[in-house]
């Protein structure tokens, strides 16, 4: 094509409010957006509007209109419902809804190693904060249940269980993580974590020897004693919680992808205080009471303490890692 | 009026050094436009037609804070789009406040209510409503149901919890005078600080192209709108400014007035028109050949265009340069009346 010829094209494709397709002289082609063009030049975002691209005019044979045009699209919608009004139960967010990534906890403690992972700080029972550039969400939504709740309300684009569990694995010790691959409640139904997300998990977590994988039994009581978690014991399975069955079943019916991240506060030889067996959402009073039962109990306590805090540390470390990898993978906004 | 003193006095001490300093050319108010993508789509709003990779780009904060250094006007409004969809509007309006800026954030405050404990209020920034309209009128101007009252509780909690708000209403043909008087009213009872007008602009990509305001039938409006105006209004903008609206006084448009910058550049010539982008603020400045535009180039696209953002910079400079223009400003101010 002459150069006036080709002159016309660019003008026409600075005007279109859509993808062009560019033709180089040597036969390759270029899908993009040209935003300007000068005396000699074109200037173009490539198709993902990632990188800027300057293409010299002697290089360029022609320019098709190859993409949709957005300013015809909105004038045709627009013709087609002159006069009505969308619903008032349109997204606040349009056609730009992203969910936050949400974190599932139990109880206002396990928060902490949330809000170390997301920048923010950890004051009451939902913790907001970001995970790149995406927000991140964080509740804590009592012992057992509430996720259905929380997932239908935050409309999340990712789902993380996470928080303490006990250990049923000998192998584990305070402060390791428990990856699931599977978690099932006290019937031995079970639902897996879909594969791609495991291994962006396993990816995001490599190299940390405290990780493990395998299976959560989620429970309806805390398993206290060693004899409680020695008889619930089987090959794979690694941990027992009482929340991520719950989790796993809110987010699969909403459709969200989901996986669960739990450390490990009491391994299979360290036993509860009692006081623990039952789902509460706050153990604050009966910890009180149960200290003053002497030397020993308070003694306990302590200890119990300081597995919580290095159970958080290890799990803050393990959520900035994970975090911002699966995020990534959750149900987008707008794609087409 | 419906500007805080402080702001007056940092524009008019601008203005003056510019003035000294002879510079023929000056921004008062940089548009910045950090996204594209919006949750309403308008039906005069040609800003948001691009493919779904752009309306998914951003400027990221460090981006919005260099542009607004390297311009350099003391005014920012924080345009697109819809800035409330961009993840991290907090921190850019944080950077701009603490850099002495006095910040417009405009939005059309879907998503206000939620995003207001992200943001602090400080005297430095304004949260600028759009708002075309009693309830019908806007739901119909923003193709929504239900738009207006979700604006209206959301300015009431902004209001409450000490946000300074404004209100930006564009005006299109068929725009009832008498209802516009009534909106003014229902505006000034929610507690806004201030009201904005201004004639929609024509864009050529906007879906509906049948309802823009010719320059005869804007005069006609806004003389109507604003005659004998109540003591109660007040608005955020010139006097002289809305005395042009009304066809009192005639203005020239001061494209350079109102800089914008967004995904692609410094935009050419101004924040309406799209003849191509610069990288920097000097070139925009220095290469854009201004003589082609304003109402006097006879340049076709600009020959209805009374859009604030051309016009509210000469009325602003123009306040400055004489002493008669300076005393209509404080009588207008004074009176209130236009």
């Amino acid at each position: 094509m002459s150069e006036p010829g080709v002159r016309e094209q660019i003008e026409r494709a600075f005007g279109y409010r859509g993808h062009v397709t560019l033709w180089h002289r040597d036969g390759t082609k270029l899908v993009g957006f040209v935003y300007d063009r000068g005396a000699a030049h074109v200037e173009m975002f490539d198709e993902q509007a990632t990188t800027r691209i300057r293409v010299p005019i002697a290089e360029i044979a022609s320019i098709d209109l190859s993409g949709e045009d957005s300013a015809a699209k909105a004038q045709q919608i627009w013709e087609r419902r002159r006069g009505s009004l969308e619903p008032p139960s349109t997204s606040a967010w349009g056609d730009w809804e992203e969910g936050p990534t949400l974190f599932l906890v139990a109880l206002p403690i396990e928060l902490r190693s949330v809000a170390l992972a997301i920048g923010s700080n950890h004051r009451a029972a939902t913790v907001r904060g970001w995970l790149g550039e995406r927000r991140a969400v964080a509740l804590a939504v009592g012992p057992g249940g509430g996720a259905a709740d929380a997932v239908e309300a935050e409309r999340p684009r990712f789902v993380i269980s996470c928080g303490f569990c006990g250990a049923l694995d000998a192998s584990l010790g305070s402060g390791d993580l428990v990856l699931a691959s599977t978690v099932c409640d006290e019937t031995g139904d079970a639902l897996g974590v879909a594969e791609p997300v495991l291994r962006v998990a396993r990816d995001a977590l490599a190299g940390d020897a405290r990780v493990v994988e395998g299976e959560i039994l989620c429970a309806t009581r805390v398993a206290a004693t060693r004899a409680e978690k020695q008889a619930l014991a089987r090959p794979g399975r690694r941990a027992i919680d009482l929340e991520s069955w719950s989790v796993a079943r809110a987010a699969r019916k909403a459709g969200v992808p989901w996986l669960a991240l739990r450390v490990v506060l009491d391994p299979v030889d360290v036993e509860l205080p009692a006081f623990t067996r039952e789902a509460r959402r706050s153990y604050v009073a009966y910890a009180a009471r149960y200290a003053l039962g002497g030397p020993r109990a308070a003694l306990e306590l302590v200890s119990l303490h300081r597995r919580a805090r290095t159970a958080n540390r290890a799990l803050a470390r393990a959520l900035l890692r994970l975090g911002p990898a699966v995020s990534d993978l959750g149900r987008a906004g707008r794609t087409t | 009026m419906g500007i805080p003193l402080a702001q007056m006095l940092t524009v008019a001490r601008y203005v003056i050094r510019q003035r000294i300093a002879r510079r023929e050319r000056y921004p008062l108010v940089l548009m910045l436009e950090p996204l594209f993508r919006c949750n309403l789509s308008c039906t005069g709003c040609g800003k948001i037609q691009y493919p779904t990779s752009l309306l998914k780009k951003q400027l990221s904060v460090a981006e919005c804070l260099a542009a607004s250094d390297e311009c350099g006007a003391p005014v920012v409004s924080i345009a697109g789009g819809e800035p409330l969809l961009h993840p991290h509007i907090a921190k850019i309006v944080r950077g701009l406040v603490e850099r002495g800026r006095f910040v417009y954030l405009c939005t059309n405050a879907l998503l206000l209510a939620q995003k207001l404990s992200e943001l602090e209020p400080d005297k430095h920034l304004s949260i600028s409503v759009h708002m075309d309209g009693m309830r019908a009128e806007h739901d119909h101007s923003v193709c929504r149901e239900g738009v207006y009252d979700t604006a209206v509780a959301a300015i009431r909690e902004a209001v409450r919890r000490g946000f300074r708000v404004t209100t930006n209403s564009t005006l299109f043909e068929g725009a009832d005078p008498e209802r516009m008087r009534q909106f003014f009213d229902e505006m000034m009872e929610l507690g806004v600080e201030g009201m904005m007008v201004s004639p929609g602009y024509s864009y050529d990509k906007a879906p509906d192209q049948d309802h823009f305001l010719r320059r005869e039938r804007s005069h006609r409006l806004f003389a109507r709108m604003l005659e004998s105006p109540k003591r109660a209004w007040r608005f955020n903008q010139s006097p002289l400014f809305l005395q042009f609206l009304m066809g009192k006084r005639d203005f020239e448009c001061t494209p350079w007035g109102n800089p914008t910058y967004n995904i692609f550049g410094w935009q050419q010539p101004c924040y309406l028109l799209q003849d191509g982008y610069v990288r920097t603020f000097r070139e925009l400045m220095e290469n854009t050949e201004w003589s082609k535009y304003g109402h006097a180039s006879k340049n076709p696209r600009c020959q209805d265009c009374m859009v604030h953002c051309g016009f509210e910079p000469t009325a602003v400079d123009a306040t400055f340069r004489s002493a008669k223009a300076l005393g209509a400003t404080v009588a207008a101010m004074v009176t209130g009346q236009l």
